[in-house]
């Protein structure tokens, strides 16, 4: 019954998006609103179509459906309900449906949105969304059908959920990651209509930087989620393995990052017109490349390389995207001539090419390393893979001079700046980081990178709270505010300014993080007896007992440790290994953390004897780890900061007292001379 | 040639020179090669560098020991080809006899593989019917160990 419902409806789907597309390009060639107008439906209905599928997958799970063989392979009765419903992404076929869902929704978000627009840019636009919605509609219908009928006899029980999955990170981990993949797919499309209708003005750049920052929201938390979940779940200690499955989800990250940056000079200073085609194109195709080879098994299995249907067919769709977009932007290349020239290195402008070209590199490396396994095997007829310590060498560097240049962004302006004034507006920061430095290294922490990074990102982290502090001081001599209210008006006055600092701090934070915890962590591995007290760096950890445990669906052998900290805090770790019962043939390592803003202990029941006499525990410190996720937030709460509207209208101030000479929105203009005040308007309407 | 346009070259230049070298730094250490274990048994060639082997452990000969961090395994290629491994480090989850591993280390003078990081592939059982892994595993082949 529901495996009908799901069917029908992805083969609903095909058919809306199909006419989606011939609607957007008939309205197109005859510049008919109707025929627009029905494309939007079409989206739509669409979307519909794949919430329809989406439900019914859901409530196949939920109601232990085992004639889906989707269902059978990944869901099993005695689950939870929370994984019940995180399974059904746990595959790739149901993957795949979530993405395609994910996507059809903010298509229909997108397309209300400009529900007023007309002409060839808006029917191109709405006509590449269509197109998208269908290329995943067709996938599903006829290479990953979710809803495949169980080959054989129906299990009276499901094979289970891979118990690695079985975690809070895995819920919303991939919901997060393919919501920011799909929310490209929108800033590509009215690229794709802009380019395709020769428009030479601006306005479409609001559309395109908004969908693009709530792009870089989703692949940020889903990325630092990502990375929480293999620190808690997978126990080898760490967050970042350069692993393939988390480099294609860093890859689109890196393009979004910089094309938000270099969009701003577009809008500002109208330059980096092409360079910014060209990237927001790179961020949609490696989306999809990620997408690819995540989902269609290239990498993970170098060795038995086989073409699959899946495989084909977003090989196809990459070349038909890469392809489009090259002949398009070829096409428009001199209609994308810059407007002015660069005029000074040391500028704004300048900054973000540098950061620019800088994160082009990364992901260039990123890729490289990626797909080395590939190239290499078909160039070299031998497989040489790529390490972690290459993009820790390669990468690392790299990454420090970029967080140097966002370190200066408060103190840069558009246009030409004298050098001398960026290093006058750098004197206190400067000291500040100085002193920071210089007390890190009177603490015993010698390292060149550490104190490199260290000076760097107290350097921003001072560079913000000054020219904050400058600002609103300015303020409130030009306004004659009170201290909070002028802080409050600045900030909201300024979210777009002020949400990328936060942003920037974030950053910083998570930069001290991997410092931190990459240079400085420990690890010990002991062999204890039941009562023995092993010494780990200025903890002691005691075993007290080893026991059986019983879960919902699983049965586990739990260590007792007992941590004291070196002011003489008690507290009790158990780190355990899992049975499943669906998985009896092996364990499953739960770990068990500490945190603090200090540091993490990080405790692993790594093995023990057969009468349970020994036991090999693995114990490592990991200074700083908690800054990382903490960063996380602070990054996120700044894109949605910058994404908000102004939360007091410029009304409001007459509620204030009154005040002896009103003058309005002076120091913003005093202060960033370059900034046309529009610039500090968040845009509201599209 | 104006004034910006020579700073930026130069910049340009120095960038360039600087990723070159640090690709070359991170060519050499990073990068292993990584061969099924017939062909490693075949070619004499790489038998002194450090590589990655990938193959099916054995059932037989197998002796593991999680609680003293070892283990001492035949590894099996497809084409019949058996190398003796000894590894010494935690032993991860998904490490049994008849799984797929990959091992790095170098051959020892003795002739056995001495290896220092073990990694699991996915097991079969964590594939779905087409022969595809789902979203944790190719993770957890790099993840179980550093």
């Amino acid at each position: 019954m529901m495996s009908s419902i799901g069917e029908y409806s992805i083969s609903l789907a095909v058919l809306t998006s199909v006419t989606g597309v011939f609607a957007a390009l008939a309205s197109a060639r005859f510049a008919s609103p109707g025929w627009l107008a029905a494309a939007r439906w079409s989206i739509c209905v669409t979307a519909a179509a794949f919430t329809s599928a989406s439900v019914a997958l859901a409530l196949s799970f939920l109601r232990d459906d085992f004639s889906i063989a989707y269902v059978a392979s990944y869901s099993e009765r005695a689950m939870d309900l929370g994984y019940k419903i995180a399974a059904v992404w746990a595959g790739q076929e149901g993957s795949l449906l979530l993405w395609a869902w994910m996507l059809a929704i903010l298509c229909t978000i997108a397309v209300i949105q400009c529900r007023k627009l007309k002409g060839t840019d808006a029917a191109t636009t709405v006509g590449v969304l269509a197109a998208v919605c269908g290329f995943f509609a067709a996938l599903l219908l006829f290479a990953a059908n979710p809803f495949a009928a169980t080959v054989d006899v129906i299990p009276n029980d499901g094979r289970g959920l891979n118990p690695q999955l079985q975690n809070p990170g895995m819920v919303l981990h991939p919901p997060l990651l393919f919501m920011g993949y799909a929310a490209c797919a929108i800033p590509f499309a009215v690229l794709v209509g802009a380019l395709v209708a020769a428009r030479r003005d601006n306005h479409w750049l609001g559309p395109i930087r908004r969908w693009l920052l709530v792009a870089w929201l989703f692949l940020t938390a889903g990325i630092l989620l990502g990375a929480w979940w293999a620190y808690v779940e997978l126990g080898w200690g760490g967050y970042w393995a350069w692993d393939p499955v988390e480099n294609a989800s860093l890859l689109p990250w890196l393009t979004a990052t910089a094309l938000l940056h270099s969009i701003m000079v577009q809008q500002h200073r109208g330059m980096f017109k092409r360079w910014n085609a060209c990237l927001l194109a790179a961020t949609f195709i490696l989306c999809i490349f990620g997408t690819y080879l995540t989902r269609s098994g290239v990498i993970s299995s170098v060795h038995t390389f086989a073409p699959s249907l899946i495989g084909s067919f977003f090989l196809v769709f990459i070349i038909i995207l890469c392809a489009g977009s090259a002949g398009l932007i070829g096409l428009r290349f001199r209609s994308l001539a810059p407007e002015r020239r660069l005029e000074g290195v040391v500028s704004r402008e300048g900054a973000f090419l540098l950061g620019n070209v800088v994160l082009t590199i990364i992901m260039l490396v990123v890729l490289i390393g990626t797909t080395f396994p590939i190239l290499s095997g078909v160039v070299l007829a031998e497989p040489v893979t790529v390490k972690a310590e290459f993009y820790n060498r390669v990468v690392g560097p790299i990454a420090i001079l970029l967080v140097g240049v966002m370190a200066l962004a408060p103190v840069l302006f558009f246009g030409k700046t004298a050098a001398s004034k960026i290093g006058r507006s750098l004197i206190v920061p400067g000291i500040l980081a100085a002193l920071v430095t210089g007390v890190c290294a009177a603490f015993g922490i010698l390292s060149l990178w550490a104190l490199v990074c260290i000076a760097i990102a107290s350097i921003g982290t001072f560079a913000v709270i000054d020219n904050f502090v400058r600002s609103l001081w300015a303020r409130r001599k030009s306004t004659g505010e009170n201290w909070i209210t002028a802080a409050m008006l600045l900030i909201d006055r300024n979210h777009r300014r002020y949400g990328g600092q936060l942003a920037h701090l974030g950053t910083m934070m998570i930069v001290v993080g991997i410092v931190g915890s990459s240079l400085y962590n420990s690890e010990r591995i002991f062999q204890l007896r039941i009562g023995e007290l092993a010494q780990l760096g200025d903890y002691s950890l005691t075993l007290q007992s080893l026991d059986e445990v019983n879960g919902g669906n699983y049965v586990a052998v739990q260590a007792t440790v007992e941590l004291r900290e070196p002011d003489g805090t008690v507290s009790v770790l158990t780190p355990q290994k899992r049975l499943y019962n669906k998985w009896q043939d092996e364990f499953n390592t739960e770990v068990a953390l500490r945190s603090t803003l200090r540091d993490d202990i990080y405790v692993v029941l790594a093995g023990w004897e057969a009468g349970g006499e020994v036991l090999a525990i693995q114990a490592l410190v990991n200074p700083l780890v908690l800054w990382i996720w903490l960063g996380g937030f602070v990054m996120v709460g700044g894109c949605l900061f910058s994404l908000l509207p102004r939360l007091w209208p410029a009304g409001a101030r007459a509620t204030q007292p009154a005040l002896p000479v009103p003058v309005r929105r002076q120091p913003e203009v005093a202060l960033h001379p370059a900034i046309p005040q529009s610039a500090a308007l968040p845009e509201v309407t599209t | 040639m104006n004034h910006v346009r020579i700073k930026l070259t130069i910049g340009a230049i120095a960038l360039a020179v600087s990723v070159a070298l640090l690709a070359f730094a991170g060519v050499r250490q990073g990068l292993v090669y990584f061969l099924p274990v017939d062909e490693f048994l075949a070619d004499t060639s790489r038998h002194n560098d450090r590589v990655r082997l990938h193959g099916t452990v054995s059932d037989a000969n197998f002796e593991a020991n999680p609680s003293l961090l070892s283990a001492h395994f035949d590894l099996l290629g497809e084409a019949g080809g058996r190398i003796r491994v000894r590894y010494a480090g935690v032993l991860p989850d998904m490490f049994k006899a008849g799984n797929d591993v990959v091992v790095e280390g170098r051959l020892a003078e003795d002739g056995e593989f001495s290896a220092d990081t073990l990694m699991t592939k996915c097991a079969s059982k964590y594939e779905s019917t087409d022969g595809q892994a789902p979203h944790a595993d190719p993770r957890t082949a790099q993840g179980a160990q550093r």
